[in-house]
């Protein structure tokens, strides 16, 4: 258990800056969720604290170590963490016990004690009765389960998540988010996880690195990335709030040829910037005169409520509430913005 | 692996052994002499007798192989895995050996078809008996590159051929053989560069028949017996020989480019045969007859000619040349020779091939492969020219070279590596591109240096591309002949020699002895390579 630290990494591949001038921290027994867009350099920055990557420049520290920065990098064998690919990389030569022993025997512990330590990562995840399997005789999810048995044998400092759960289907997913969750509370490993799902994110993590374009957009609690995004961008991705990009003035925010009146918080705001608004916060009125209006485009049935879906600007914007029935495509609703978050243009 | 200092050393390696002897082979001939084959009639004969006979044996192995890959490929044709098991023997087999079989059964005077329909029906001598042979022996280069591209056509293109109107022959002939056309032709571009470069069939069929009829290759090992300016002679034939190679290849990476449409969207591909009907059995009892003709009969004609008493005569049988042939000192040596020098050359292609696949530098793997291109009689020239010890001091007489290979197994061992290296990298190379190169990193991040994150994840993950690259080596080096009857020390042989010398000269029932026991061999190894990958999906299921 470690605490991590990265300071101002830059990293390019090929002409392609990929990192430029990340900074983070990871306090010791923590759960940071990288999240971002495919591209945004979150997994470049996991391979980098891996030592999987060299950074071009910025510094790496994990624990009381500094393991990167100018001619400094640690070989990964050397850092002493676990990690989950992706893809698994369980090794198809080895049984399940065989992959899992590994990392021990590689510290040449004795026999007694690494068959004492196999068979209590197993249990963990729950594979007990699986330890001289094949693992091509193995689904999915328990190839996972081994990569984080694997992961986690030698009690490492640290332990890096690679998008662990993007090759599994949705039921799978959900009872592997919540293995790693019973592991965390009961192991209290340092732990690092990337991923492009906001929902595991937020469900997982004690605190949300939010990445755009190889920079950190925002870094905070779930509950404050999500309720207090600092950019449009995070509003957006973390969200999934509409963004309207415009002009505010008078209490009012010109959208394209259509103006909204701001709500209350927002009244005294003004100059370009961009708008935005959850689907919940947009309400569809049927009196029309009293709010700037649009036709319908689509209805679409989402359970309890019912998703509005309307087109301008090139932008679809969506409204999230109750069932009106008279509502069909083609006919013009009224649009209420009851709360919004205005960021202004830089 | 990815330093350059790796890089560089395997460079050297392949440039002292091969890429230098090519290049001083070709320069030590010079213009005059690249000139004075287009002024002598006997090498314009001999150019006339490699491009009839290769154009004949592409032109039999295309009007063949397409026809059949269609019908093995997309159609309920009745025994199609059998005759698909079939059609690959032919390249796995020596092609000399096929020339032996068909001597037997087409000798106008003794083959066994003219001892059974009367004399002389048949001439295998000649340019259209090697293009035959030639044609049949290359048969899979058409057939496997076709059966391929075919396998990737959707079975609902055809449906909607058939749902606009068409009939099956129809539909075959218009959307298929178009899809797949630049496979095959790319194939059969191989098979041209296949037969240019062969020396087994047109010395057994062309050398020693009246007239005779020279080759490229036969008259280049003529040149190189008959001395020291036939050396000069010999470079300035294999500077066509590798002009033909060179422009050949050209024409099948273009071809093989164009081949490479997208055929399917990606996902799981429909296989549905097209139903032949009424004409199923028919259609399969021609193929079958096919097949037959050119896979089994001569490999059962080079058994009997094992166990004829008289060749050419047809009385009874006899095991006394397989007795003979099998306590015979001369043949237990050059078997022995054999299996040494072919497995060590088989550990080498393992080994460099490996090297090379693991820089990962484009340019490096593709220097090796294409000296499977390079015909093996120019090869074995010009590592004849470059490490005989006469010669190399007018080649090199400013570098000190204490490589004494001239005559020696070990410039035979350098020219089998060479000439086989492609195995060993194409093999490595692919196994390579398919690992998920997180296996590595796990066994990094478990604690193991680079090294032995090698040996413990990605090696093993090797072991059935290596064990092919070492399979396919051994055998196709055990039964060489082109490169071998080059550079083999004057008064010794190995199994490829010994059978050519015997079959040409003396006595074609103890070569058709070892012939057989060639063709037990392949067989072997072929079912024991089967039966491992079926026990290894058994074991997966």
């Amino acid at each position: 258990m470690s605490k991590v630290e990265l300071r101002d990494i830059h990293k390019r591949h090929g002409t392609t800056m990929v990192l430029r001038g990340l900074s983070l921290e990871v306090p010791q027994g923590s759960l940071l969720a990288l999240l971002g867009p495919s591209g945004c350099g979150k997994t470049t920055t996991l391979r980098a604290i891996a030592g999987l990557e060299a950074p071009d420049s910025g510094t790496i520290v994990i624990g009381d170590r500094v393991v990167d920065e100018g001619p400094v990098h640690l070989a990964p064998e050397r850092r002493g963490l676990g990690m989950v690919f992706q893809s698994y990389a369980v090794w198809p030569h080895r049984t399940v016990a065989q992959n899992v022993a590994y990392p021990l025997m590689l510290q040449k512990r004795s026999r007694d004690e690494v068959a004492a330590r196999v068979r209590e990562a197993l249990s963990w995840v729950r594979l007990s009765d699986l330890g001289e399997r094949r693992p091509d005789q193995l689904s999915g999810g328990q190839l996972q389960r081994v990569a984080l048995a694997r992961a986690l044998v030698a009690s490492p400092k640290v332990l890096l998540l690679d998008e662990p759960l993007s090759n599994l289907d949705l039921a799978l997913r959900e009872e592997l988010r919540g293995e790693i969750a019973a592991l965390r509370a009961r192991l209290g490993t340092t732990m690092i996880l990337v991923t492009h799902d906001q929902g595991e994110a937020l469900a997982l993590a004690d605190s949300v690195a939010v990445m755009n374009a190889g920079r950190l957009e925002q870094l905070g609690s779930p509950a404050m990335v999500y309720r207090e995004p600092a950019t449009a961008f995070v509003a957006r991705f973390v969200g999934g709030a509409n963004i309207l990009e415009g002009i505010a003035e008078d209490g009012a925010f010109t959208w394209g040829g259509l103006r909204f009146p701001l709500p209350p918080e927002l009244r005294g705001v003004t100059g370009k910037g961009s708008l935005a608004v959850r689907s919940e916060d947009v309400a569809v009125r049927t009196d029309v005169g009293n709010w700037p209006s649009l036709p319908l485009s689509a209805r679409l049935f989402a359970g309890e409520s019912v998703e509005y879906r309307f087109v301008a600007n090139d932008t679809v914007l969506r409204s999230l509430g109750p069932p009106i029935e008279a509502a069909v495509p083609g006919l013009k609703l009224g649009l209420e913005l009851r709360r919004a978050r205005f960021f202004a243009a830089q | 692996m990815k330093s350059p200092f790796a890089a560089a050393g395997l460079f050297a390696l392949l440039a002292v052994f091969a890429v230098v002897p090519l290049v001083a082979l070709l320069v030590r001939s010079g213009a005059d002499g690249w000139l004075s084959v287009w002024s002598d009639p006997a090498s314009l004969w001999a150019l006339r007798g490699t491009l009839l006979t290769s154009a004949g044996a592409a032109a039999f192995a295309f009007a063949f192989g397409v026809p059949l890959s269609l019908l093995l490929e997309r159609t309920d044709l009745a025994g199609s895995r059998v005759l698909r098991g079939l059609l690959t023997l032919p390249t796995a087999i020596p092609p000399y050996i096929w020339a032996m079989g068909w001597i037997a059964l087409a000798n106008p005077r003794a083959g066994l078809l003219n001892l059974l329909l009367g004399r002389a029906t048949f001439d295998i001598y000649g340019v259209a008996g090697i293009a035959f042979v030639l044609g049949g022996a290359g048969l899979p280069l058409v057939i496997l590159p076709t059966c391929a591209a075919l396998a990737r056509v959707d079975a609902s293109l055809e449906e909607a051929a058939r749902l606009s109107g068409a009939g099956v022959w129809r539909t075959l002939v218009t959307v298929p053989l178009p899809l797949a056309l630049p496979s095959a032709l790319s194939g059969t571009a191989l098979v041209f560069l296949y037969s240019a470069s062969s020396f087994g069939v047109p010395y057994l069929l062309g050398v020693t028949a009246s007239p005779p009829t020279p080759t490229l290759t036969t008259r280049l090992y003529g040149e190189v017996l008959s001395g020291a300016t036939g050396l000069e002679r010999a470079g300035a034939l294999s500077v066509e020989l590798l002009l033909m190679a060179a422009v050949t290849l050209l024409l099948n990476s273009w071809l093989s480019r164009a081949g490479n449409v997208r055929l399917s969207s990606g996902k799981g591909l429909a296989r549905r045969p097209l139903p032949l009907g009424r004409l199923r059995r028919p259609v399969a009892l021609i193929v079958m007859t096919i097949v037959f003709a050119i896979t089994l009969l001569p490999m059962m004609a080079v058994f009997l000619t094992s166990v004829q008493p008289t060749w050419g005569v047809l009385d009874g049988l006899t095991f006394k040349h397989w007795a003979s042939v099998l306590s015979n000192a001369r043949t237990l040596e050059a078997a022995l020779r054999s299996v040494v020098i072919s497995a060590g050359a088989a550990l080498l292609v393992t080994g460099v091939g490996l090297a090379i696949a693991l820089t990962r530098r484009r340019w490096l793997e593709l220097l090796g492969d294409g000296l499977f291109a390079v015909p093996g009689t120019v090869f074995a020239l010009a590592l004849l020219v470059a490490f005989s010890r006469d010669v190399r001091l007018v080649a090199f007489d400013r570098i000190a070279f204490v490589l004494a290979l001239g005559n020696t197994f070990a410039l035979l061992l350098v020219g089998y590596v060479g000439k086989h290296l492609a195995y060993g990298i194409r093999n490595v190379s692919d196994g390579l591109a398919q690992l998920d190169p997180s296996l590595a990193e796990a066994a990094r991040l478990s604690g193991a240096g680079p090294v032995r994150a090698f040996l413990d994840a990605v090696l093993p993950q090797l072991r059935r591309p290596l064990a092919a690259a070492f399979v396919l080596t051994f055998l196709t080096c055990m039964t060489e002949l082109t490169v071998s009857v080059l550079l083999i020390p004057s008064g010794t042989e190995v199994l490829g020699t010994l059978v050519f010398e015997l079959q040409s000269y003396a006595d074609p029932a103890s070569a058709a002895v070892i012939a057989c026991a060639f063709i037990m061999m392949v067989m072997m190894v072929m079912a024991m390579t089967s039966l491992a990958g079926r026990a290894r999906r058994e074991r997966r299921r």
